[in-house]
Parts: structure tokens; sequence; C-alpha cells
């Protein structure tokens, strides 16, 4: 018989010994999945890139560098928060946890005013999707990842709701989290972790690769 | 009795798959794609070298699509399971499956037409083809909405016994968005993204048929669960 979401013990903070998953096993079969599907994205990217260096090193050179470092730090550092967040609500009485989700969202807005602000600049310049094949990949591979950010900023939204929700509650009767909340939170945190790597991929890839 | 029905509809999508593949692809020859680079006359040629060919596995297409009706009818009937009385994820699901049925009956008739009269101007018959492949890949949006639906019901489901795993709605949502790429054909004749590309063509596919033979054991043993939960009390 399918079990749904584990107990409503209250959980405590971790110990380094115990191996364990983060969220729910189920969330995985689409964070793998994703990741597969990008794999594949830059693979078929990387060979056809051999086959044409001079156009990718070209087009790639247009492209602005400072857009890229800028929105990778923003990630990073949203994924630091979203740790920081998740981590507080392990205690007994957690209290800044929204806080920080409020600021890993504040992170990825910065990464989505950056991404239009680049998108806007390359196509008043007349760049558009089907320039070359360098500016095909590149507006689908930004593009589908800014989709994932995009739903990305919706499950941090979740994610300071239910925080919110949990520290009320604490401060109260200092409960804590239960099992199933936080398991619901590490999912949500797991599929923002995962939005971060791959922009550390796309980003070296498309801006950096020499 | 109604678990028999059901046993027959999820039977139903596997009758799908198989004559898709028969006739789409064995008999009409339709896998690997034509290019969308190819000339009128060499569009025209496929259609009028396979003529009888064609239209006889379009045939075998076009009938295997009425079997995805009784596919999306059970999946709508165990996701009511889960919603109870005001079931809007299944009418969405029903809704956007019925257009996906629609949708899979529509390029075998107007491929069907391209072969019927294989003689005429090249350039009607490279039309014709262009609208068949154009409405088989680029019409995901149905698709989508059909996965997403049945991801948000399966996350919605609070019971003690979930009628499908919860594993099974993360399947789902990202059956759904990699459906997304085959929008982007109306760009490409050639590439990656053209509509005999890998991300367009070969990937949603790959995921599409998948999708059925994902769906179809845990549809089998969601039934199965309902016929023992619905034992008359003793």
């Amino acid at each position: 018989m399918n079990k749904g979401l584990a107990s409503e013990e209250i959980v405590s903070p971790l110990t380094p010994e115990t191996p364990r998953v983060p969220g729910e096993a189920g969330v995985w079969i689409f964070i793998l999945g994703d990741m597969v599907v990008f794999s594949l994205f830059f693979t078929v990217f990387v060979y056809y890139r051999g086959h044409d260096i001079e156009l990718y090193l070209q087009s790639q050179a247009t492209l602005n560098q400072f857009y890229g470092v800028l929105n990778t730090l923003f990630l990073l550092t949203s994924s630091w928060f979203v740790v920081m967040g998740v981590e507080g609500l392990r205690s007994k009485a957690p209290k800044y946890s929204p806080h920080f989700f409020i600021l890993a969202m504040a992170c990825g807005i910065g990464f989505s005013w950056i991404k239009i602000i680049e998108y806007k600049e390359k196509v008043s310049a007349g760049i558009t999707l089907t320039t070359n094949d360098f500016y095909m990949y590149y507006y689908i591979f930004t593009g589908l990842h800014f989709l994932h950010v995009l739903i990305g900023l919706g499950v941090l939204l979740f994610l300071l709701f239910k925080a919110k929700i949990i520290v009320q509650r604490s401060s109260h009767k200092s409960t804590g989290t239960t099992q199933k909340e936080m398991t619901l939170i590490e999912s949500g945190a797991s599929y923002w972790h995962m939005v971060d790597l791959l922009w550390i991929v796309i980003f070296p890839l498309l801006y950096l690769l020499k | 009795m109604s678990k028999k029905a059901q046993l027959f509809c999820v039977w139903c999508g596997i009758i799908f798959l198989v004559l898709f593949t028969l006739g789409w692809w064995l008999i009409a020859g339709y896998i690997p794609p034509i290019s969308p680079a190819l000339s009128a006359n060499e569009v025209a040629a496929f259609y009028q070298q396979n003529t009888g060919i064609v239209r006889f596995g379009l045939l075998i297409t076009l009938f295997s699509s009425a079997f995805n009706a009784p596919w999306v009818a059970v999946i709508a009937t165990q996701l009511k399971r889960i919603e109870g009385e005001f079931p809007a994820l299944t009418y969405t699901l029903l809704i956007s499956g019925t257009i996906g049925t629609i949708v899979l009956f529509i390029p075998p008739m107007v491929w069907t037409t391209a072969a019927f009269r294989p003689d005429r101007d090249a350039e009607l018959i490279m039309l014709l083809s262009d609208f068949g492949w154009l409405f088989f890949i680029m019409t995901f949006p149905p698709f989508f909405i059909q996965s997403l639906a049945i991801g948000l019901a399966v996350f919605s489901d609070k019971s003690e016994s979930l009628v499908f795993p919860r594993w099974v709605g993360y399947f789902n949502i990202w059956v759904g968005i990699l459906f997304i790429p085959g929008g982007l054909i109306t760009f490409f004749k050639t590439g990656p993204f053209a509509w005999d590309g890998i991300f367009a063509f070969w990937l949603p596919l790959t995921v599409f048929f998948m999708w059925y033979l994902v769906m179809f054991p845990v549809l089998i043993k969601a039934i199965k669960q309902q016929s023992l939960t619905n034992l008359p009390k003793v």
C-alpha cells in the first residue's frame, strides 16, 4: 500500500552520522530526470560546437560576462540563504527562517531582472533565436533555465508561507517543525539547489568556454 | 463490474501504443521523420513512391488514436477517487486529454489527404506534409496540461492509502515539461530543435511512450487497490 508523507514527529538538528536523502524520494525523480535532459542539452551543444568553433567563439564574445558573473553570485547566495532558512527550522524555536527565504527570493528576482535586461540588449542589437546556432542554444538553454527560476520563485514563496506558519506556531508552544513539514520544505529547497546547479554549468558553457 | 471496465480501458492505452507504432512507424515509415529542410519535390517523392503503404499505415494510425480516449477516461476515473466531490483537476485532465486525442486524429488525416492524390503539385503536397508535422509535434500544450493535472491531483491526495504513489506526480510534471521543446519547431528547419531533431522529436516521443508504459502498472495497481477498499464490510 502507498504511504503518504511521513509522520507528525518533530524534527531535531541533524547529526553528520545519519545518511539520508533530503526531501521526499519522489522529488529526486524530477530532479535527476531534469538533470539528465540538461546533460543531453550540454552534450549536443559541445558536439556541434566542435564542428564550427570559430562561429561559437565569435558569438560568445558578444555575451556580457559581467551579467553572467552577477547572476552566478545571485544564485549561489540565494542557495546559501535557502540552506540557512531550512537549517533554522530544525531548532525548537525557529525565528529567522522566513527572513532567509525572503532574501533568497530577492536574489532570484535579481537574477530575473538581469536576465530580462540581458535579453532586451541582445534583441535590440538584432540578435535573436535564429541569428545563428550559438544564439539558438543561448536563448533556449537560458530560456528554459529561466522558466525553472520562475517556477522556483513560486516554490520559495511556498517555503516562505510554510516557514511563517511554523514560526508563528512555535512562538506560542515552541513545538518546532514536524517531519512531514520538513520533508516538503526540503523537497522545495532541493529543487532550488538544482536550479542553481544548472546555472553553474550553463554559465561557463555559454559565457566562458574557450 | 467497474474493475473489468477499468482494466479494459487501461489495456486500450497499450493497444494505442502498439497500433500507433505499427501504423505510423513500421508501415507508413514516418520514423525517422522526413527533414523539414527537404525540397517540395523530395517531399512529394515520399508520397508518390510509397502511396499505398502510406495510406494503409495512416489508416492504422488513425484507428490507434481512438484507443487513447478510454485510456484518458480511466485516468480520470482514478483521479476522481482522489478528488471526490469537486473534481476540477479530473475535468481538466478529461478536457485536455480529449483535445490531445483530437490532436492524434488530425495529422494522419492531413497526411492521408497528401497521399490521396500524390500526382498533384509538389508544393501542395509539401503544404500538407508541413501542416501534418507542425500539427503533430508543436501541439504540446494539451499534453502539458494533461500531465500537470495528473501531477497536481496526485500531490493533493491526503488519504491514508494513496491512489497513486507521490513519485507518479513528480514523474508527470517532468514528462509535461519535456513536451515543451516541441513548441520550438516553428523556428527551425535543421538542428536539434527542428521537427526531426533530438529535442523536438526524439526526446518528446520517447517520453510520450514512456509515459504510457509507466502509467500502465500504477493504474492497474490503483484499480486493484480500489476493488479491495470497496469490499462490503463484514
